[in-house]
């Protein structure tokens, strides 16, 4: 299943992910008409800086067990299981904060909300855009990213790129730092280095 | 298959029966529950007497549960006594339930208060349900109520008796409310938010009788400055004991609770205790404690469950921590928040009094080990699981008390600077 995917070291704290998300959960769901809208629409992806003042989009992970949902004291978080995707209902919502208190990513923010009961405050964060995905669109704060700090793809084809491209910087690394062993063994590597070079691992 | 009994449908019964299920479909499970409702949420009491929720918000599971569970449940009644040798627990009904996993989740009781007048009516104690329901009943003739206590019951009792209009006055022995939970700053601005809407809080001052009417009623209350208060109700929250009467003499060890192993096993071998009733180790404060709150329950219920379905799981302890929203202002503490006057201790602190927030870091070592937030709160969590998975925290711990302290102000990143593949 895909899933939205966070390259931090892409990020160049642009922000664009934030009123895109703001906007994708507004009553609108246009930017402009957003602006005006009461109350007003708030992103649920939030953009820290990190020591260096570098980006960081940071949102919900929805965790697997998520300790929001165990820290819950009305029973408001679930997970939606086929969709791989931690919700809180507005509804059951009692404003309690504890999800704050469980979130390792603090990631959790609680304000009104134009799908919770008018003039409540409750816990809001991420959904992972269940509502676009729902129409074939790709989840609002990947579809802005310029960068590709943000993707939305299968978590396993990403972990493999990732696996390889450490791979073949480590063999480039310690190939470096090795005498050869023997004549006929560099002979060998020298066809699969020819492999490697003629097919590099996808980006 | 095994048979597994659980004293109590708390949080951590309710978690551990959970755990049990999903990892042995066949096994037998049996609840000895005091309280006859549902598993319901024992925080939020706090909320309906606010009135920012109802009773029939409380209920955590269908009203099915337990067929769906496939467990038996024996509620409204109590736990009297367990027989070591037959390996039964017997009830007040008479029932002799036979167990071979056994686990003892039966929670806390309030401490009473123990003065003259003590028993009279309108003198409650806020702990179930039950408790809130009556003193919702006796709200209507009252106009002012005493709280005794400066803790968290205390100041959730308070604000929930001054958001249903009542004059509320709040008697604390100590020297500054919210004593073990946060630090005397933090406490004053507490305070001043409560006072501001009508609370009054008398510190260093403790009941030393309540008289009641020719009705039995509370009508005023004597205090150790010899001054006397007239009230018609007064709700005590003086901290909770752990419920073992039934466990009988020296057959499991209790401390300040139940003792138990790393894998939340008493002394006595298959019998397991969770939740506010357990004693295990507090990672912050790196001693045996007990922490009896809501999400430590259902993380020990969870692996005291897995336990004793036969999965070997370890509890790494337990951290003390606590929400509270009161009017305006959001409290968040974990942790070892007032530590103890020594240079192993380094404490961080900072303050906007105009915008009343408050940030307090604990450190020990290279480890963060407390931390009390009052105001901007939404990143508590990231604190909290850096004092509770114990990542070392050894430099830039001034950025921790920023204004915009987040998650990436802890996580330095390798800048992509040419394209890589």
């Amino acid at each position: 299943m895909k899933t939205v995917l966070v390259h931090p070291e892409r990020c160049v704290g642009c922000m664009q992910c934030m009123p895109a998300c703001a906007t994708a959960h507004s009553r609108a769901k246009t930017l402009f008409l957003a602006t005006i809208e009461e109350p007003r629409p708030q992103p649920r992806i939030h953009l820290g800086a990190g020591p260096a003042g570098e980006g960081f989009p940071n949102r919900c992970r929805h965790c697997d067990p998520a300790p929001c949902m165990l820290a819950c004291l009305a029973g408001a978080i679930r997970r939606d299981t086929s969709a791989n995707t931690v919700l809180i209902d507005p509804d059951l919502c009692i404003n309690c904060a504890s999800c704050a208190m469980a979130c390792p990513f603090g990631v959790i923010r609680y304000h009104q909300d134009f799908a919770a009961p008018p003039g409540k405050v409750v816990a809001v964060k991420c959904d992972n855009c269940l509502e676009r995905q729902d129409q074939g669109l790709v989840p609002a704060c990947v579809e802005t990213c310029a960068v590709g700090a943000l993707t939305f793809e299968e978590p396993t084809a990403a972990f493999r790129r990732e696996t390889e491209r450490v791979t073949a910087r480590l063999l480039i690394a310690m190939e470096a730092a090795m005498r050869p062993a023997s004549v006929g063994f560099e002979l060998l590597l020298q066809g699969k280095r020819a492999a490697v070079a003629m097919n590099p691992p996808r980006a | 298959m095994l048979r597994h009994v659980i004293i109590g449908n708390g949080i951590a019964g309710v978690s551990a029966a959970e755990a049990i299920r999903s990892l042995a479909p066949d096994a037998a499970i049996t609840f000895i529950a005091r309280e006859q409702q549902l598993p319901y949420s024992r925080p939020m009491i706090s909320q309906v007497l606010a009135a920012t929720a109802d009773f029939s918000q409380l209920p955590l599971r269908p009203s099915d549960y337990y067929e769906q569970l496939r467990a038996e449940a024996l509620t409204g009644q109590e736990a009297v006594a367990i027989d070591w040798e037959a390996r039964t627990v017997e009830t007040d009904r008479g029932a002799k339930v036979p167990f071979e996993r056994l686990l003892i989740a039966s929670g806390a009781d309030p401490r009473r208060l123990k003065v003259d007048g003590a028993n009279s009516r309108g003198v409650f104690t806020m702990r179930k349900a039950e408790d809130v329901h009556q003193i919702l009943g006796a709200i209507k003739g009252a106009r002012h109520a005493l709280v005794l206590g400066g803790g968290l019951v205390g100041f959730k009792a308070a604000y929930g008796l001054l958001r249903r209009g009542l004059a509320v006055t709040m008697l604390i022995r100590s020297n500054h409310p919210l004593a073990m939970q946060v630090d005397a700053e933090a406490g004053a601005i507490i305070q001043g938010e409560l006072e501001r809407h009508g609370l009054t809080v008398q510190v260093g001052v403790e009941v030393t009788a309540i008289e009641s009417d020719r009705l039995g009623r509370v009508a005023r209350a004597q205090l150790s400055t010899g001054q006397a208060l007239d009230c018609q109700m007064v709700v005590v929250g003086k901290g909770v004991w752990p419920s073992v009467k039934f466990l009988g003499q020296d057959r499991v060890r209790v401390d300040a609770g139940i003792v138990v192993d790393d894998h939340l096993q008493t002394s006595a071998e298959g019998v397991y205790a969770a939740g506010d009733v357990a004693e295990h180790f507090d990672s912050a404060r790196g001693e045996r404690w007990v922490n009896a709150i809501w999400p430590v329950a259902v993380e020990m219920g969870r692996i005291a469950g897995m336990n004793m379905a036969g999965r070997s799981v370890v509890y790494r302890g337990s951290l003390s921590r606590n929400v509270i929203r009161i009017f305006d202002i959001d409290v968040l503490t974990a942790g070892l928040v007032n530590p103890p006057a020594s240079p192993e201790y380094e404490v961080l602190a900072a303050r906007d009094l105009r915008r009343r927030t408050y940030r307090k870091l604990v450190f020990r070592e290279d480890f963060l080990v407390g931390a009390a937030l009052v105001g901007h709160m939404e990143q508590g969590g990231v604190l909290m699981n850096a004092i509770a998975g114990r990542i070392p925290v050894d430099k830039d711990r001034e950025r921790l008390l920023e204004p915009g302290f987040n998650y990436a102000s802890l996580a330095p990143m390798r800048r992509v600077v040419k394209s890589e593949w």
